[in-house]
């Protein structure tokens, strides 16, 4: 009893610290203006590029290993939306390396709150929502037409589906962020598995068997999208990976957590 | 001749730079693997589910080929003339650059030549072998491979000046990140390293015609595939010539636009 009040005012603790910062990094970026503007802009453009890269290919083919259109926008807003999170909310791993380098990160340490807390909600990204609109828009339109229906359960699935299937790509950048506490220069870690999201809106069932399992286990892009979508897109036979894979994503996150904070602990360590 | 020594130094120079980075190198090696064998098992449903071989002149291994070696032209090509510019100006370091006894452009483009004549080597080389060989002589061997080079080199050049066309718009919007992002993805899109051109629909492709990305990538691909009528001197030559004229263009239009910004260059301290 004591231990869960305790719980309680940590989070609203936390949240509240995020909240302040959150408000600081806005004021922040508000004061490079254009610089906001064209990030944005650029970020829109990604996202347009990505669509016209994705009507272009069902132009020449109506069909991807029986996968048709609507399915297809269907995985691919659906890994739109759960690419937010890492976009809005992790992006600092970017900047991961360069404090470890310089020593700058020696800063994180020394406050009284979560290290990992504190340095990941130093950055909110605000180009992350356009991607959220955008990969919103596309489900919603996917949804529709692929003639999901709305009730209670399909959408309180669709939020926690979501939501665990964020956990994956949030986990894959935490553990190529930490590798920089033992590799110098280890950006292209980061750079390689950030391009590996592109194949995130693929089904998982175009690889053989060796890959898919790649994908599944170790590099498991394919719960971004694929496993959780198969509980809307076929839900009369849905594989159990796809139930599972809420809890493989708390698990998959938490480890990534662990690692982080190893390569902290081993940062303290080197004193530099 | 002294002048060429100087030059040369740079591309020395950047050579042995960039082979610091190994592990770094061999860690990219593996991930494009990895990322080259996502690209395979994509095409390879989409050609299997579309029933039949041959889709807009391109059949399966066509698309391979293209596609595989347009991501290691890519990687050879890759420039950080963006973020360098940008870095240089926010360290003040840009001053010691503008100060040698060398215009800024040609240094810059001299300094990156090490890192490519490394990456054609260790990256480019083998995985064209490795394309050549499992394709099973898909690729044509004799003077394709000759134009390629030229038309490489050509693609090279261009590929640095629109990098350094637009760099300098860096020093007048204060955004790097954004900049970046909005070259990297038009140059991707339009020049055909995502997709085959061959592919697009026709009046976006006629449009595509006309920009400076085709020159960078789709142009030196087909050349090497030997691809429209490039394997004869006839529809060779006029391919050649868009990407000289481009050339021409734009270091035109760089040159004019540099000079003007680098007037606008305030460092901070420095």
């Amino acid at each position: 009893m004591e231990l869960a009040r305790e719980r309680k005012r940590g989070l609203s603790f936390y949240l509240s610290i995020y909240r302040k910062i959150l408000i600081q990094d806005l004021k922040s970026k508000m004061s490079f203006r254009t610089d906001f503007i064209i990030s944005t802009f650029g970020m829109v453009l990604t996202n347009v590029s990505g669509f016209i890269t994705f009507m272009i290919l069902f132009h020449n083919f109506p069909s991807v290993n029986g996968w048709d259109y609507n399915h297809m926008l269907f995985l691919y807003g659906f890994s739109l939306i759960a690419l937010t999170p890492v976009q809005c909310f992790f992006d600092n791993n970017w900047n991961l390396r360069f404090m470890v380098r310089s020593g700058d990160f020696i800063k994180y340490c020394f406050r009284p709150i979560n290290v990992f807390f504190y340095f990941i909600s130093e950055v909110f990204d605000v180009k992350g929502l356009g991607q959220f609109a955008f990969g919103l828009g596309t489900f919603i339109y996917a949804w529709a037409h692929i003639g999901i229906p709305v009730t209670f359960v399909t959408i309180a699935e669709a939020v926690l589906f979501l939501m665990t299937a964020s956990l994956f790509m949030i986990a894959l950048m935490n553990f190529a962020a930490a590798t920089c506490f033992w590799i110098i220069n280890s950006g292209y870690v980061m750079v390689i598995m950030f391009r590996f999201k592109d194949f995130a809106k693929y089904p998982a069932s175009i690889f053989n068997s060796v890959f898919r399992f790649i994908f599944t286990f170790i590099i498991p892009i394919a719960f971004v999208a694929y496993y959780p979508s198969l509980v809307f897109v076929t839900p009369d036979r849905v594989p159990l990976l796809s139930w599972l894979s809420p809890a493989i994503g708390a698990l998959f996150f938490w480890l990534s957590y662990k690692f982080w904070m190893l390569g902290v602990r081993k940062y303290d360590f080197t004193g530099s | 001749m002294t002048k060429i020594r100087r030059l040369t130094a740079l591309t020395r120079a950047g050579i042995i730079e960039s082979l610091q980075f190994r592990l770094g190198t061999a860690v990219m090696l593996f991930g494009n693997l990895i990322y080259l064998a996502l690209v395979y098992f994509l095409w390879k449903a989409i050609y299997d589910s579309s029933g039949t071989d041959m889709v807009n002149g391109m059949t399966f291994h066509d698309t391979m080929i293209y596609l595989i070696l347009a991501t290691a032209i890519f990687n050879l090509l890759e420039m950080f003339i963006v973020w360098d510019m940008s870095r240089a100006i926010q360290s003040g370091e840009i001053i010691i650059h503008l100060l040698k006894p060398m215009r800024y452009r040609l240094y810059t483009f001299w300094s990156y030549t090490g890192a490519h004549v490394n990456n054609f080597f260790l990256a480019f080389v083998p995985t064209f072998i490795v394309v050549a060989v499992i394709t099973g002589g898909a690729i044509p061997m004799g003077m394709n491979l000759l134009y390629f080079m030229i038309s490489l080199i050509l693609a090279l050049i261009v590929n640095f000046n629109i990098e350094m066309l637009v760099a300098p718009i860096c020093l007048y919007t204060e955004s790097t990140w954004g900049i970046n992002i909005v070259k990297e993805t038009i140059v991707l899109l339009l020049s055909g390293a995502t997709i085959p051109l061959a592919f697009f629909p026709e009046g976006l492709r006629q449009a595509v015609e006309f920009l400076p990305f085709r020159a960078v990538y789709d142009i030196p691909l087909t050349v090497l595939l030997a691809k429209n009528g490039t394997d004869t001197l006839a529809g060779l030559l006029p391919k050649l010539g868009i990407q000289a004229l481009w050339v021409v263009v734009l270091t035109v239009c760089g040159n004019l636009f540099w000079n003007h910004a680098v007037k606008k260059i305030t460092v901070n301290g420095g």
